[in-house]
């Protein structure tokens, strides 16, 4: 039996049927494919021709492009220590990949599918944790690690008053951070494939002797493989392309990946996009030929789907003596992502200037950073458009790759090349996309420039990659059998969509709405590009503090906006579980 | 005259103008005329919001009610791109643009529509230009600064050759920014001052004492400094150093002969919407009341008569030689001092 319903025989297949009820047939089978496929090539291909007539292009002094050039590519080929920095940048993604992975999925798992202690603590620390604008988060691990920092400043106190241990601006320090940053994204997805996953054949391979790990490798792990690959090959591509850690990491310590040469370029005057873009366009075709492979790898998705037609509610696993060990695993998570970086960040916000962790400067401690954020009539606008800003896109986003995933997925028309075209913005610099949208909106007949819409706009296609992998994973769990027989049922694919496959799909969908809400609410590039008189955000505000050396204040107000994501985040959390318990009984 | 009496009792501004004692400004009655018809501009603006401009977009709403100041903050790249985009779809939305780095493309793009402001004539030559493309609004000091807690004061580097000692190997930083207030500027101070071969020699032993080149802002990098990250930093801001000063912090910033001195412009854009409220903003801005308070909000006032908060920040009241670098002389040999830094340093 295929597993696509949309191929099932119709009710009479006798005969062949008459010309214009095959084209009937036709349209009924691809018209959703070609609507969506339609709307995310309108997102996607305009900015995707302005990188690549950026990467042929050169940047004048007044910031014109002109002539048609390979010389960005000669450019990329030619850059300083090739063998070096492309080796680096490798070994970088790929452990800042396996940090994350191991990371997220490790307590995913926990918190899933097992009764470990704490696991409020784990959902925690993953909000806050991405509620935190990024350059702070960067910022407190510098701190901490720095070489005036406290665990080095205690190693000097302790042991050996000449050392400094640690070096943050290192390969290390740059994995450590990036893998962290990551691991929320891993976690949020993870939990939502384990947690419609199915507990009989984990109960099974228990009742045949297996310890807790031998279940874990080879009946867990295998079950959520096709879903674990996209995810890691998602995160390594965004590890390649990421020059802010490398740049703010590896830079000070001369650790040069790809990207360093890519940011510097980005930052001269005037900003070399072309260059910027070419790397992009090689990015591009890199991840084409990986999810093509991809591609082959999850042809039979099906044989990993946990959600089937038959009795099904997962139940938690067991652990048994391992229950506190595995509860210290969510504490260290909790101390290493969250608190550590949370306690330095509130030492720089009650702080005058900053300074090293010592008993003298309590002394200095103020809360005047707090009471200039509080006290400001100013955030609350931003505060409110940042909030109008992330809630359309997330939940534009995930309607849009909610039926992008389920093309993908069931290999309907559409589906591959909604696939691709989804993928694409992922390897965008966000300043490219930023100028692409400026041009864009400059030129459309509505007054769409300077108004937060363009900045949704400009995050729908960002965040589109994010939000397929999220539906797209989830779609994979979900058998076909379902809606096979649903379709057997007679119902048609609209019904079979809305009351079978979306209802079952509600865990991954809201834990991609809220990844994206969270990333929405602090991303800084575009917005700075983009925002209007009337249209600033929050980040906005953030960015300005920062760059200008209010480093208490933007501590401040970093963490009051993180407390206030968290809270809209958990909100939105308790709804979702609710909802997740109706279908799945848990 | 008489509406300014009127208004100048509101608001703390007025009262810091009447302890000072600056001359108040006084705009022709037609361009305040004409103002007043357009009701609003905007601004785009490279300077710290709840700094500076939010201060003086109140000053100036103070004093000229009826007009109104939106403002869109970023950093000097964005506020580029957007303003050539727009300019390049005949959409031009915004009337005054400042900051450093910006200017060069604008100008290269013929987005820039020259205008000179009343008060122009008391700024020295090198902060305005003769046809009022762009006036000075703020100056920028790039010095050395030391953590006193790790350096002694024997050891604190009196000239650029001290820079050179054993001690400093490893432990000095600067901002890593392609700009004239970063490294290139460094180089082309170095080597107009000691020209060409001298200070390529100097720049060849400088870069063996590997100065860590942090790829973030002036401030940072002295924030690294006051934490004892770096005991010895280069390229930050004197006006910086003294607002952490005044608060504590254990630094000090250094005067090494010559000091390159950057600063800030400011422009009106060529077909802007609001021409004649963005004429009376920069004469605002630039007048001596205007800059009276950028001083108060810790900046360094490009106008010769307006004093700095802190005393002694300035060339003239520090006491320290100057060089002073435009953002557009910069541009012009940006290519070449970049690719020494990337030869000698990164």
């Amino acid at each position: 039996m295929t597993s696509d319903f949309a191929d099932l025989p119709v009710a009479d297949t006798t005969e062949a049927p008459p010309l214009h009820g095959r084209a009937a047939d036709l349209f009924r089978r691809a018209w959703l494919g070609v609507l969506i496929a339609g709307i995310i090539a309108t997102l996607v291909l305009p900015p995707a021709w302005t990188l690549l007539r950026t990467s042929l292009g050169t940047m004048q002094s007044d910031m014109s492009l002109s002539g048609v050039t390979l010389q960005n590519y000669a450019d990329l080929l030619a850059s300083p220590r090739l063998g070096t920095t492309a080796l680096n940048s490798i070994v970088f993604a790929t452990c800042a990949t396996l940090v994350s992975l191991l990371f997220g999925g490790i307590l995913a798992w926990l918190v899933e599918r097992t009764d470990v202690p704490l696991k409020g603590l784990a959902y925690v620390t993953t909000i806050i944790s991405l509620g935190t604008p990024y350059i702070l988060y960067v910022t407190a691990w510098l701190y901490l690690l720095g070489r005036a920092g406290p665990f080095n400043d205690l190693y000097r106190s302790l042991i050996d008053p000449d050392a400094t241990p640690f070096n943050v601006n290192s390969l290390a320090g740059m994995v450590m951070i990036e893998g962290f940053l990551w691991s929320p994204l891993v976690f949020l997805l993870l939990s939502s494939s384990f947690r419609a996953a199915n507990a009989e054949m984990e109960e099974a391979a228990r009742m045949a002797g297996a310890t807790v790990a031998q279940t874990m490798m080879r009946i867990s792990l295998k079950l959520a493989w096709p879903a674990i690959l996209a995810l890691a090959l998602f995160v390594f591509i965004r590890n390649l392309e990421s020059f802010e850690v490398p740049a703010l990491v590896g830079m000070p310590g001369r650790v040069d990946v790809l990207t360093t040469e890519i940011y510097r370029s980005i930052k001269e005057m005037p900003p070399r996009l072309g260059y910027a873009s070419a790397f992009s366009v090689v990015l591009l075709l890199i991840v084409s030929v990986l999810l093509f492979f991809y591609g082959r790898i999850s042809r039979h998705a099906e044989r990993y789907a946990s959600i089937t037609g038959k009795g099904y509610r997962p139940r938690p696993f067991l652990l048994g003596k391992a229950r506190w060990p595995a509860a210290c695993f969510i504490l260290f998570n909790f101390l290493v992502v969250l608190l550590l970086p949370m306690l330095a960040l509130l030492w720089v916000a009650l702080q005058p200037f900053v300074r090293p962790m010592r008993w003298a400067a309590l002394n200095f401690l103020t809360t005047k950073q707090f009471a200039a954020v509080l006290t400001s009539p100013h955030y609350l606008q931003l505060g409110v458009n940042t909030l109008i800003v992330a809630v359309t896109t997330a939940s534009a986003v995930m309607l849009l790759t909610m039926f992008a995933g389920w093309l993908a997925a069931r290999r309907q028309i559409g589906g591959v090349i909604s696939d691709q075209l989804v993928t694409i913005p992922l390897v965008f610099p966000g300043l490219v996309l930023g100028v692409a949208l400026l041009e864009l909106a400059l030129r459309l007949p509505f007054p769409i420039y300077g108004t937060l819409w363009l900045i949704v706009l400009a995050f729908l296609i960002r965040y589109m990659p994010y939000g397929m992998r999220y539906s797209f994973s989830g779609i994979l769990q979900i058998h076909p059998e379902l809606e096979q027989a649903a379709g057997v049922a007679g119902a048609g694919r609209g019904t079979t969509l809305r009351k079978v496959v979306f209802p079952l799909l509600w865990p991954a969908m809201a834990s991609g709405w809220l990844f994206i809400f969270l990333l929405c609410a602090k991303e800084m590039s575009l917005p700075l590009l983009l925002a209007g008189p009337n249209s600033q955000t929050i980040s906005v505000a953030m960015f300005d503090l920062w760059s200008n050396g209010q480093g208490g204040e933007v501590a401040a107000l970093g963490l009051i906006w993180a407390a206030l994501m968290t809270a809209v985040a958990a909100t939105f959390h308790v709804v979702m579980r609710r909802q997740s318990a109706t279908t799945f009984g848990h | 005259m008489t509406h300014f009496l009127t208004r100048r009792t509101f608001g703390g501004l007025a009262l810091g103008l009447a302890a000072s004692r600056v001359p108040a400004f006084a705009a022709e009655p037609s361009l305040v005329d004409a103002a007043k018809q357009e009701g609003r501009l905007v601004w785009y603006t490279t300077l710290v919001v709840g700094q500076i401009v939010r201060p003086i977009i109140q000053a100036f709403e103070t004093r000229y009610p009826g007009i109104k100041i939106d403002f869109v903050p970023a950093p000097w790249q964005e506020t580029s791109l957007r303003i050539i985009n727009e300019g390049r779809a005949n959409q031009v939305k915004g009337d005054l643009v400042d900051g450093g780095a910006s200017f060069p493309p604008l100008q290269a793009a013929g987005l820039i529509q020259p205008y000179l402001v009343q008060s122009a004539a008391s700024y020295p030559q090198a902060y305005r230009d003769p046809t009022g493309l762009w006036t000075a609004n703020i100056i920028q000091p790039s010095t050395p600064s030391v953590n006193l807690d790790q350096v002694k004061k024997a050891d604190i580097p009196q000239s650029y050759e001290d820079l050179l000692h054993p001690r400093w190997k490893g432990r000095m930083a600067w901002p890593d920014s392609p700009s004239v207030s970063g490294p290139p500027g460094f180089i082309g101070t170095i080597l107009t001052a000691m020209g060409q071969d001298r200070g390529m020699e100097y720049l060849e032993k400088l870069a063996g004492q590997r100065i860590a080149s942090v790829p973030s802002n002036q401030r940072v990098v002295l924030d690294q400094n006051i934490q004892g990250q770096y005991p010895l930093v280069l390229m930050i801001y004197n006006y910086h150093a003294a607002i952490s000063m005044a608060e504590g912090a254990p630094i000090d910033w250094l005067r090494l002969s010559p000091t390159m001195v950057s600063f800030g412009q400011m422009s009106l854009l060529k077909n802007a919407p609001h021409p004649n409220a963005a004429k009376l903003f920069l004469e605002f801005s630039l007048s001596e009341e205007g800059q009276s308070v950028y001083a108060a909000a810790g900046y360094l006032p490009a106008h010769p008569h307006v004093p700095s908060k802190a005393k002694g920040l300035k060339p003239d009241d520090g006491q320290y030689k100057d060089f002073v670098l435009s953002a557009l002389a910069y541009s012009e040999h940006d290519k070449a001092w970049q690719a020494i830094y990337k030869k000698l340093f990164v």
